[in-house]
C-alpha cells in the first residue's frame, strides 16, 4: 500500500517537473531617457510575473503598472504617465515565449512582445543573461525600446525633445512554483 | 436667397462628413464560453490592430459577452485571456464599416499565463479616459505655465535694469514711469503664469518629491513678493512724484524686489536642471 502511495508521489513529481511554473520573486525595470542637457531614469519594482512551461515550451507574462515607475521627481513621473497615456492604459505587459531548454543556458535570446500606451510592439531576438543560484534564476538584459514604437510624443525640456531611444533595463529574479 | 442655398449646402456637407466618419469605424462583439458552453466572465479581450499596433482591451460581462463599439477599420489580432483557461488567439479579424462578431471557446489549462494569473483584477487593467483627459489638461496648463514663466524673465530683467534710473535722486519722472510700466507688465505676466499652475488639475494621491518641491517652496517667496513689490513701488513712486524722499514701508521696495527676483530665478533654475 505504502509502495503505491510512493509511486503515485513519484509520478506526480515528474509531472510537475515536466510542466513547471515560474513566479517572479523580485524585479527592477528601469527606463532611460536622454536629453541634450540631461539624462533621466525611472525604475519600478512593482512588476508581477508568471511563467508556464508545458511540452517543452515556456510562456512568460510580466505586467507592471505605468505609474509605478519613479524617477525621484514626481512632476516628471506624472508627465511620463501623461505622455505614455498611463491613465488610459495603466499596465505595461510583456510576453515572452521560448523553449524550456533555453532556460538552462547562461545566455537567452528570445522575442519579446510588449503592450504599452495602447500599442503593441515586438522585439526580435533580444539577448538576456541568466544566472541560476539554488532554486532562483536571475535574468538581466536590456530591451531596445523606442518612444516611436509606442507612438509616444517625446517629452521636451526647453522646447528640445528627448531622444527617441528609451532602453529598458531588466533585472528579474524568478522562482519555480 | 443665396445665403439660404449656402446654408443648406453647409448643412449637407457637415451631415455628409459626419455620416462618412460614422461609416469609417466598425465594431467587434462576441461571447466567450468554456468547453461546456458556460459563459466565461471577467476575461480580458485584447484587440490589436496588426497594421499599426494599436490595442484596445475589454472585459467580458456576466453573460460572457464583450464589445468594442468603435474600432477603426483594419485587421485585428484578438486575444482572449481568463484565469484557469488556455489563452485563445484569433490571428486576424477584419473590421470594416459594420459590426463583426468573434466568439471564443476557451479550453481549460494554464499553458499561457493571463493577467488574472498575476492577481491583476479587471479594474486594475482597465484605464480611464477621464483620468487621462485630466492628466492631459494638467500637462497642457503646466506647459503654458513653463513658457509664460520663461517669457516673463524679459520684462523682469528690463524692470530691474530700469530700476537704477528710477531710484536715483536725480531720476526723472519719465524714468520712474518707465520702471513702473515695466513692473506692471512683469507683475501681470507673472500672475497669469502663476494662475496656470494654480488652476492646473491636481492629481490626488501624488506626493511631491524632487526638484518640484524646491520650485513650489520658492513660490511662497516670489508669490507674495510679486504682489508686495508693485504696492510698495506705487507708494515709492507717489512719494518721489511729490518731491519727497522715499520713506517708511515704501523704502523696502528695492529689497523686496531683489529677493523676489532672486527667488523667481532660483525657481526657474530648479526645474531647468532636471526636466
Amino acid at each position: 500500500m505504502n509502495w503505491k502511495i510512493f509511486s503515485g508521489f513519484l509520478a506526480l513529481t515528474s509531472l510537475v517537473g515536466a510542466d513547471g511554473q515560474w513566479v517572479l520573486a523580485s524585479s527592477t525595470l528601469t527606463y532611460h531617457v536622454s536629453h541634450p542637457i540631461h539624462q533621466s531614469e525611472g525604475a519600478s519594482h512593482a512588476a508581477r510575473g508568471k511563467g508556464v512551461c508545458q511540452g517543452g515550451q515556456c510562456n512568460f507574462l510580466i505586467a507592471v503598472p505605468v505609474k509605478s515607475f519613479e524617477s525621484g521627481d514626481t512632476n516628471r513621473d506624472l508627465h511620463m504617465v501623461q505622455v505614455t497615456h498611463g491613465a488610459q492604459f495603466p499596465l505595461v505587459s510583456v510576453r515572452v515565449s521560448l523553449a524550456e531548454a533555453a532556460l538552462t543556458s547562461a545566455s537567452i535570446r528570445c522575442d519579446v512582445e510588449i503592450e504599452f500606451a495602447g500599442q503593441a510592439a515586438k522585439y526580435k531576438d533580444v539577448a538576456f543573461q541568466a544566472l541560476t543560484k539554488g532554486n532562483e534564476t536571475r535574468i538581466t538584459g536590456s530591451i531596445p525600446a523606442t518612444l516611436s514604437d509606442f507612438k509616444i510624443a517625446a517629452p521636451s525640456l526647453l522646447s528640445i525633445p528627448v531622444r527617441n531611444e528609451m532602453p529598458v533595463r531588466v533585472d528579474m529574479t524568478w522562482h519555480p512554483m | 436667397m443665396w445665403n439660404i442655398v449656402r446654408l443648406i449646402g453647409l448643412v449637407f456637407s457637415v451631415t455628409s462628413l459626419l455620416f462618412a466618419q460614422a461609416q469609417a469605424t466598425g465594431g467587434l462583439t462576441g461571447k466567450l464560453t468554456d468547453a461546456s458552453g458556460a459563459s466565461v466572465v471577467n476575461a480580458a479581450v485584447t484587440a490589436t490592430n496588426i497594421d499599426n499596433g494599436q490595442t484596445r482591451t475589454a472585459i467580458t460581462g456576466a453573460d460572457g459577452g464583450y464589445q468594442f463599439t468603435v474600432l477603426p477599420p483594419g485587421n485585428y489580432r484578438v486575444r482572449f485571456e481568463a484565469q484557469g483557461f488556455k489563452t485563445l488567439e484569433i490571428a486576424s479579424v477584419t473590421i470594416g464599416a459594420t459590426r463583426v462578431i468573434a466568439d471564443g471557446k476557451l479550453e481549460p489549462g494554464t499553458s499561457i499565463p493571463s493577467l488574472g494569473d498575476l492577481g491583476i483584477t479587471p479594474d486594475q487593467s482597465q484605464g480611464s479616459a477621464q483620468d487621462q483627459a485630466r492628466l492631459d489638461k494638467r500637462s497642457h496648463m503646466l506647459k503654458i505655465h513653463q513658457r509664460l514663466g520663461s517669457i516673463t524673465i524679459a520684462p523682469l530683467v528690463a524692470t530691474l535694469s530700469a530700476a537704477n534710473g528710477a531710484a536715483g535722486h536725480k531720476s526723472t519722472a519719465s524714468e520712474r514711469d518707465l520702471h513702473a510700466i515695466l513692473g506692471g507688465v512683469t507683475a501681470g505676466m507673472y500672475l497669469t503664469t502663476a494662475s496656470f499652475a494654480i488652476f492646473a488639475p491636481k492629481i490626488a494621491g501624488t506626493p511631491t518629491r524632487g526638484p518640484i518641491r524646491v520650485h513650489k517652496a520658492l513660490a511662497w517667496i516670489h508669490g507674495p513678493g510679486m504682489i508686495l513689490t508693485p504696492i510698495l513701488g506705487s507708494l515709492a513712486l507717489e512719494q518721489r512724484n511729490r518731491g519727497e524722499k522715499v520713506h517708511g514701508i515704501a523704502s523696502a521696495h528695492g529689497a523686496v524686489a531683489a529677493v523676489t527676483a532672486a527667488a523667481y530665478g532660483a525657481a526657474m533654475l530648479s526645474v531647468m536642471v532636471k526636466f
